[in-house]
């Protein structure tokens, strides 16, 4: 109730015994002493408009309408133009004016029971909040947090996720290349047909030599446009990876088992054809990348499937929306290795065919991943006590 | 103050919906301040047609944009075949999500129906929220209509997976209470309509006739929901006859309630009305100081005194 606190209330409130006069709620003796020390930027006397036999929310709302629509017209501007267009004793006034506005909405609600004015309030409330709460970071500066802490961050606090993930594409490929040892028509069943382009089973060695060494068949002036399919392509085949494993990290697992079975099978073939070396420096130029970012793609869904599976002492919605956190910015990580796999393989590996020249680049590039995201934003306070 | 569930009588007054409040599915929201504002949660419909009208819109401009620069033979067909796959990737999550940064939880689409996506909590909507809701964004709904349309119509049983995904999925934000699909729930946000209000004058500034006095017996029949009801009765602008017949019926109603016969109540129905509003008012809301908030008719059935 709002009765002890307000400053009118001792004046203003009848005695229960004496109830039948209507008009004893708003006693005349004390109609001028609310309005000082709750609008001070409100223009001086607007209680000398205030006739005395008006309702006490009436005498309220005269009050205070000045600043709201001081309030009104900031928040009008700030939408319009942007908050940046406030100077200084504008910016201040908002800030003021705003919680002025919310302490009118909370006493509006004890008394009044005029269903325009709380209306009114209520959206006026929640138009300067949304400009009051609008987030002010400039964009280069996220980015700058983003990559000097906030992803180095979560991926150090992600362990047990991407170890699922390691483990998902390194028990794919293991498998993969086994069962294709075993018995070469597990290729068809693993690797779809748009994507062997001629490199199946039966495949002379030539043919699969060529295919490492020679430059793309479509000629060097469509690598760009490549690079740019390839990664766009990678960039969905991950997003699906992520977004699945928040079905208990099962979809994503699978995912990204399939995907190690394609490589496993790919490689058995080359190695079959005695060009397991050669093969090995093909797919390391960009692959070491690109699988990592797939592996970390299903370590952010393995996140969110943890979390799912295991909110701990949370509630799941809880969990999911704490773990997403740190899922979003392994997806993150995610894009931008896709990023730097796609260009490199639309464009390095076609012009680079010497076998350690590709195995530097390709592992060269995996350890400034493990540098930087092993080293770059630690505080002092982060290390593990 | 517990409401009764009992049969209630068809008065004018009380054949509206059980609310008095204009505003559908409102969210109880609160920021730090600590005072809960209403926000009204954005409608499924409006939801749609904002990412209809983003993909058409984003899609019109690649296409004029490609068009222009193979028009004006800018650049090498290879070249703009490599534009056309970045734009491509562009018009999926990086465009909602810089638009969602720049306009504060805007897209175009959204800005032209008027709503906008908002932190369930209460504070600032984080980046990282915006992003986790696109990225599902995408994985819910996006990537697998896509992948539709790369399948060949002879492998059924892949589409009607990724059908039934996505009849899964859609279903999400009607069975959730405040309308959130899946990567709402993930980033932690709502999307809500943009507020907007004006402030309507006081109807309870007028001096009230004097023939139109009531005493409390008169006033202790009804509660803040007929009063707002009333209130929406008396703020209606149309000057139609059929309002103009609505309020004689109403006056009636209360005059034969109270017990208040004077015969101006036919003839001014709406002096009447707006002085009773006034004392109804002014008597409420002095109980609701003393704690006794009168929800509706029903206070005195409920044990209220």
């Amino acid at each position: 109730m709002i009765a002890p606190t307000s400053p009118t209330a001792p004046t203003a409130l009848i005695s229960p015994t004496a109830p039948t006069s209507p008009t004893a709620p708003i006693s005349p003796t004390a109609p001028t002493s609310p309005t000082a020390p709750t609008s001070p930027t409100a223009p001086t006397s607007p209680t000398a408009l205030v006739s005395p036999d008006l309702l006490r929310s009436a005498r309220f709302r005269l009050d205070r309408e000045p600043s709201w629509r001081r309030l009104e017209a900031l928040v009008q501007q700030a939408e319009a133009q942007g908050i940046a267009s406030l100077d200084y004793t504008k910016a201040k006034d908002l800030a003021v004016l705003y919680r002025q506005a919310m302490t009118s909405l909370a006493l509006a609600r004890d008394i009044s029971l005029d269903l325009a004015l709380l209306t009114y309030l209520d959206q006026l409330c929640a138009r300067a909040w949304l400009v009051v709460y609008a987030p002010q970071q400039s964009l280069s500066g996220l980015l700058g947090r983003l990559l000097h802490s906030g992803i180095p961050q979560a991926v150090r606090r992600s362990a047990v996720p991407l170890l699922i993930g390691a483990l998902a594409l390194m028990l794919g490929a293991v498998a993969g290349f086994v069962l294709f040892m075993r018995d070469a028509s597990w290729f068809y069943t693993f690797v779809p047909t748009g994507l062997s382009d001629g490199r199946a089973p039966g495949a002379s060695v030539e043919y699969l030599r060529a295919t490492l060494y020679d430059s793309h068949p479509q000629g060097t002036d469509m690598l760009a446009a490549f690079a740019a399919y390839l990664f766009s392509n990678n960039t969905n085949v991950a997003i699906f990876i992520f977004g699945l494993g928040i079905f208990c990290a099962v979809p994503s697992f699978l995912l990204t088992f399939y995907n190690g079975l394609v490589i496993g099978a790919f490689f058995g073939l080359f190695a079959q054809a005695g060009l397991g070396f050669d093969a090995f420096a093909w797919l390391s130029i960009h692959g070491v990348t690109e699988l990592a970012a797939i592996c970390i793609a299903c370590a952010g869904g393995a996140r969110l499937g943890l979390a799912v599976l295991l909110p701990g002492p949370l509630s799941r919605r809880d969990a999911l929306r704490l773990h997403g956190r740190d899922a979003v910015k392994l997806f993150m990580l995610t894009g931008l290795m896709l990023l730097v796999a796609g260009v490199v393989e639309g464009v390095l590996r076609q012009t680079i065919t010497d076998p350690a020249a590709r195995l530097t680049i390709g592992w060269g590039l995996a350890v400034f991943w493990v540098i930087w995201l092993t080293f770059s934003g630690r505080t002092a306070k982060a290390a593990p006590p | 103050m517990k409401r009764k569930a009992k049969p209630r009588t068809t008065s004018p007054l009380t054949a509206r919906p059980l609310t008095a409040r204009p505003l559908r599915h409102l969210e109880s929201y609160t920021p730090p301040e600590g005072v809960p504002i209403g926000l009204e949660l954005a409608s499924l419909g409006a939801r749609f047609g904002a990412v209809i009208l983003d993909v058409v819109l984003i899609w019109l401009g690649i296409g004029v944009i490609l068009i222009a620069v193979f028009w004006l033979n800018l650049l090498p067909f290879s070249a703009l075949l490599t534009l056309a796959v970045i734009f491509g990737f562009f018009a999926g999550v990086p465009y909602y999500v810089l638009a969602e940064l720049i306009w504060h939880g805007r897209t175009l689409g959204k800005r032209i129906t008027g709503i906008r996506v908002v932190s369930a909590d209460g504070r600032a909507l984080g980046p990282h929220q915006i992003v986790a809701r696109n990225l599902l964004k995408q994985a819910e709904f996006f990537a697998p209509l896509g992948a539709i349309y790369s399948i060949r119509l002879t492998e059924w049983p892949m589409v009607a997976v990724i059908v039934a995904w996505c009849l899964c999925v859609g279903l999400c934000p009607m069975i959730s209470k405040r309308k959130q699909r899946l990567g709402d729930v993930v980033a932690g946000t709502l999307v809500v309509v943009k507020p907007r209000a004006a402030l309507l004058a006081d109807l309870a500034l007028q001096k009230p006739q004097a023939r139109f006095t009531f005493d409390q017996t008169q006033l202790d029949i009804y509660g803040s929901y007929e009063l707002q009801t009333l209130e929406m009765i008396l703020r209606d602008t149309s000057r139609s006859p059929l309002l103009r017949a609505e309020m004689a019926k109403v006056a009636q109603t209360i005059a034969r309630r109270t017990g208040f016969t004077d015969p101006a109540v036919t003839t001014d129905p709406q002096g009447f009305l707006t002085a009773f509003y006034r004392a109804q008012r002014e008597r409420l809301e002095s109980r609701q100081l003393f704690g006794d908030r009168r929800v509706d008719k029903f206070h005195n059935i409920a044990g209220d005194k």
